[in-house]
């Protein structure tokens, strides 16, 4: 994992290298760390103007923001595919599965590749988030996560694995096999799918 | 057994083996040269072996072909023993007392 | 040796005979040749035994020796076989596999959860066999003569007479007295092994009184043999006159053409033909090295201009080996040098390897379009012909590796003789299967997972389809259903066909159903082709009585997602009264495509070549639905309209002509780019469904462009074309 994540971070052949480079070199330092990822390490990033963090042990590698095929007659949550080193992998717009406007793309933006485990017969699945910005990864003790509350959050309850509290600061974690969900999002997609005439 | 025919008698008695297997022989065919019917006393065999049954079944078919008669009596276990075991009986056509 | 990979190959071998023993059971009063057929099942059950047996399966072993027993019998025709015994032995094959798929999952001793099962079976097989003591064979299964065999032994009275003992022939030398032994002992000896049933003893050897010498041994000794024990065993008996005497031994039951049978049987092996005697029993190591030497002699002589006898013959002279079984033995060798070279041709794959080798023919595939197109884009003259002479290459190599994964589907629709004759006994109707396109191929893993669909759709075609024998007659048609298996390609898919000659479909029925479960609006007009596809919604069944079999409800729609899963597509057409025929449509491939690029605004999607007729320039009217191409209508398909792809048009179209079947439909595109090969990447199940979308590919670029599925695009247009054309 460290040395995708290594050559994600000297920069893609197209764009810029600079996106990630002020915090991804964080993140990165401690991705490559001695131990290894721990489960009480999570990587902080920003969408749509708000803080989220997914528990790094998910995470396989952070790239830039490249050429991405729309892919017709999916929900705007679902932004498109890109190649992976010769894989297809789907990404995801956080902030429009998060119901608000799809995602602008800036210097920062990022895609996030995870891996997730879907349902109990369904092999794993690599995919990537489209998120504006990656911050640090923090370190969260299990005694500073709290429940989320049950109403007035700004994204739906079940997408929300706990609040941690990190560096004074509140960070909302995610659920990420929820928000990124296929079985959602192919129910979404049937009632988006126009009916045929 | 023909009723006018003169009945000789052989007794073989002891071990009927390949160790006077030549000699009585020679003595059987002698007794049967000698008569028209003869009659073989097998009371006395002790034991009988390859050797000894070769010599009675030979005398059998010398006397076939010389168009005389062997008959066989008074079997001793011994005998009786090889004869089931090889089903002699219908070769020789006599009659077999079980002891 | 290692054990675990010859298990293996134990256990996919006997999966394969069982399979030959099942197609031959359901085939053989098919068969022009019975007594071929009936000797095929036997063989299948006397080779899994001995293999059985080498493994110690002791189970396998017990059961299959039951069976074989009572194959032997049909074989002798002692028995009949009729259809009891071959539901029977077909039992007794789904029992065997059962033992199999248990030694699969390393479980070596018989399952006692099936005990009782399998005790039944044998009981009902021993019924049988008891049976033919008092029934002689003289049925319509008969074998038929076979000429100039004779039975050894055989009296020419009852069946069982010497037949079951062995025979043991002995003529001891002149010298065994002098040697100090006594052929009475040996026999003694042998008595101790088992029962002397019968022994003539023969002074034929005698010579005449005066030339007797009385310590010379003369006799012989014909004698059948009541015993357990094996040939070695007997021989062993007289082990230590070998020297000095001549010993034959013919095994119980010894029917000439048992041997014959019996060497053909055997597990194949290169052996010469002293091997396969020795292997029959018919001679041993012993007398084999005799023959040997005796030819071996005739080598060595100097001057002798006659050829050494072939081993044959001189076993044939030496009195060991009846004529015929010695001709068996030459055309088994015969068949075994044939079938080396024919296995030689043939090789186990593991299906890992396969799959590795086309994922790596996949990188080159990709590898090798970004060469070419650096080599276009620097203008390298000398590089572009490299580069096109390396996709040439690579292009050929992917073909070949496509190749390899590509099985006919004529072993997956033979399966299903047997699920027809079981279902149509279990309802009681009489219903025949006929199956065309056997050679038609596929790749394996569609031809995999196309079975169960398949298999639920021929089970629903007889169950649902093929009214019962007296509505058959009474609509005046023959008794005898028939069901009917066809697979061929077009455009560069498999369509296979399933049709009944039954009552059709009702499409009023299934209106009414529909509408009842609220799946659609009792006021709309719907195609009869949409009616029948009414069929494929979940939860939907129009009979009336659930049987064991469908109607449940779960079938139908399973079988659609299934076939969807695959990429394929299925269709279904029907007269009422005569019958209906299910169509499903499966690509050829799963890995790689030759496809056409296309671009729309900013994407590029590939078009499977197979489907495109021609390309044409041409403008299209805003609002314009279809042209005149030469006469005919081509109804359009917008790709920008119906991918609600953002951008304005571009004036200057290209409209590619797709051909799917008959119909006939141009999509409508801005600009062609040209052909381009390269490995089908499957899309996320996120994606599934994206109807129109099949996958997607890698460009040389690095760029994703997704693959059309033209089957779906065209059933867009499938109703306008029928509105059009009316």
């Amino acid at each position: 994992m460290s040395n995708l994540i290594q050559s994600a971070v000297n920069g893609n052949s197209n764009g810029n290298g600079g996106g990630i480079a002020a915090y991804g070199s964080n993140a990165l330092a401690v991705l490559q760390g001695s131990g290894g990822p721990l489960p009480s390490q999570y990587l902080t990033f920003l969408s749509g103007a708000d803080t989220y963090a997914v528990g790094i042990l998910h995470i396989k590698e952070i790239i830039e923001y490249g050429s991405l095929a729309t892919v017709p007659m999916m929900p705007a949550c679902v932004r498109g595919v890109i190649n992976l080193r010769g894989a297809v992998v789907p990404v995801m717009d956080l902030a429009a599965r998060f119901g608000g406007a799809p995602s602008g793309i800036s210097k920062r933006s990022c895609i996030v590749i995870v891996e997730v485990q879907g349902a109990e017969d369904e092999c794993k699945q690599v995919l990537g988030m489209l998120v504006d910005a990656v911050n640090a990864v923090v370190e969260i003790a299990a005694g500073d996560i709290e429940q989320p509350p049950s109403f007035g959050t700004r994204i739906r309850p079940d997408f929300i694995a706990g609040i941690g509290k990190a560096g004074g600061k509140f960070v909302t974690l995610l659920d990420i096999e929820r928000v990124l969900s296929t079985e959602e999002i192919v129910e979404l997609a049937r009632t988006t799918a126009p009916a045929f005439a | 057994m023909s009723a006018n025919a003169a009945v000789s008698q052989f007794a073989i008695d002891g071990e009927f083996t390949i160790y006077r297997a030549a000699d009585l022989k020679t003595e059987l065919l002698d007794a049967l040269r000698k008569t028209q019917v003869l009659e073989v006393n097998l009371g006395g065999v002790t034991e009988l072996d390859t050797a000894g049954l070769q010599v009675l079944m030979l005398a059998k078919q010398t006397a076939h072909a010389d168009k005389r008669e062997l008959h066989l009596v008074a079997h001793s276990p011994a005998v009786v023993e090889i004869f089931q075991m090889l089903d002699l009986g219908a070769f020789f056509g006599d009659a077999v007392l079980i002891h | 040796m290692n054990l675990d990979a010859a298990l293996q190959t134990f256990i996919a071998e006997s999966r394969e005979l069982l399979e030959d023993m099942e197609n031959a059971l359901l085939n053989v009063d098919l068969a022009c040749d019975t007594g071929e057929a009936i000797a095929a099942i036997f063989r299948a059950a006397h080779t899994i035994k001995g293999s059985a047996g080498l493994f110690s399966l002791d189970h396998i072993v017990a059961f299959t020796h039951v069976v074989e027993s009572l194959l032997d019998e049909v074989r002798d025709c002692r028995v009949v076989l009729n259809d009891e015994m071959i539901v029977l032995l077909l039992s007794c094959c789904d029992f065997l596999n059962g033992m199999i798929d248990g030694l699969a999952t390393g479980n070596f001793e018989s399952d006692p959860d099936t005990k009782a099962e399998g005790e039944m079976l044998l009981a009902q097989l021993r019924r049988h066999m008891a049976c033919a003591c008092e029934e002689p064979a003289e049925g319509a299964l008969a074998i038929p003569a076979e000429p100039g065999v004779e039975r050894i032994g055989d009296g020419g009275g009852e069946e069982r007479g010497d037949n079951d003992f062995w025979h043991i022939s002995l003529r001891f030398g002149r010298g065994v007295l002098q040697n100090g032994m006594d052929p009475i002992a040996f026999l003694r000896y042998l008595a101790k092994l088992g029962t002397i049933k019968a022994i003539a003893t023969l002074p034929d050897a005698l010579p005449l009184a005066e030339d007797m010498d009385a310590e010379l041994c003369y006799l012989g000794f014909e004698i059948a043999f009541d015993s357990p024990a094996d040939k070695e065993a007997i021989e062993g008996v007289f082990e230590f006159a070998a020297d000095d005497c001549d010993i034959r031994i013919i095994a119980p039951r010894s029917k000439v053409s048992h041997y014959v049978d019996l060497i053909r049987a055997l597990p194949e092996q290169a052996a010469r033909l002293g091997d396969i005697l020795v292997r029959c029993g018919s001679v041993t190591a012993r007398e084999l090295e005799a023959a040997l030497n005796q030819q071996h002699a005739g080598e060595g002589a100097p001057g002798e201009a006659a050829p050494p006898q072939p081993l044959g013959s001189i076993l044939v002279e030496g009195g060991n080996v009846p004529p015929v079984v010695v001709e068996a033995a030459l055309a088994k060798q015969k068949q075994v040098s044939d079938q080396k070279a024919q296995e030689s041709r043939s090789i186990r794959i593991d299906s890992e390897k396969l799959d590795k080798l086309i994922d790596l023919v996949g990188e080159l595939i990709i590898a090798g379009a970004r060469a070419n197109m650096i080599g276009q884009h620097i203008q390298n003259a000398e590089l572009q012909e490299c580069t096109s002479i390396l996709s040439g290459l690579v292009e050929e190599v992917r073909d070949a590796a496509l190749e390899l994964r590509m099985v006919k589907i004529g072993a997956t629709f033979n399966r299903f003789q047997r699920v027809v004759h079981d279902v149509a006994r279990e309802l009681g109707k009489d219903i025949g299967l006929i199956v065309s396109g056997e050679d038609a191929e596929l790749d394996k893993t569609v031809v995999e997972k196309i079975g169960d669909p398949l298999m639920h759709l021929v089970r629903n075609a007889m169950d649902h389809g093929i009214e019962s024998g007296e509505a058959r007659v009474a609509a005046g048609k023959p008794a005898k259903g028939m069901i009917k298996l066809n697979a061929f390609h077009e455009s560069g898919s498999i369509v296979i066909e399933v049709s009944d000659d039954g009552g059709g479909l009702r499409k009023d029925k299934i209106f009414a159903k529909a509408v009842e479960r609220g799946l659609v609006d009792p006021e709309r007009k719907m195609s009869d082709s949409e009616i029948y596809n009414l069929i494929f919604e979940a939860g939907f069944s129009t009979a009336e009585k659930i049987t064991n079999l469908s109607g449940r409800g779960v079938g139908m729609d399973v079988v659609k997602r299934n076939i969807t899963a695959l990429r394929g597509s299925v269709d279904i057409g029907s007269r009422e009264g005569q019958g209906t025929t299910v169509t499903v449509r499966l690509p050829l491939t799963l890995a790689i495509i030759d496809g056409f690029l296309v671009q729309v605004g900013s994407s590029i999607f590939v078009v499977p070549l197979d489907m495109i007729e021609e390309c044409i320039e041409y403008a299209t009217e805003p609002g314009q639905d279809y042209c005149n191409l030469r006469g005919q209508v081509l109804p359009f398909i917008r790709l920008r309209q119906l991918f609600r792809i953002d951008g304005a048009c571009t004036r200057r179209e290209s409209i590619v002509v797709l051909k799917l079947g008959a119909l006939r439909a141009g999509l409508v595109v801005d600009t062609l780019l040209g052909e381009f090969q390269t490995v089908i990447k499957p899309l996320s199940p996120i994606f599934s469904e994206v109807k129109c979308i099949s996958g997607s590919t890698i460009l040389g670029s690095g760029e994703v462009a997704l693959i059309v599925d033209v089957a779906a695009l065209m059933h867009t247009v499938g109703g306008r074309a029928a509105a059009i054309a009316a």
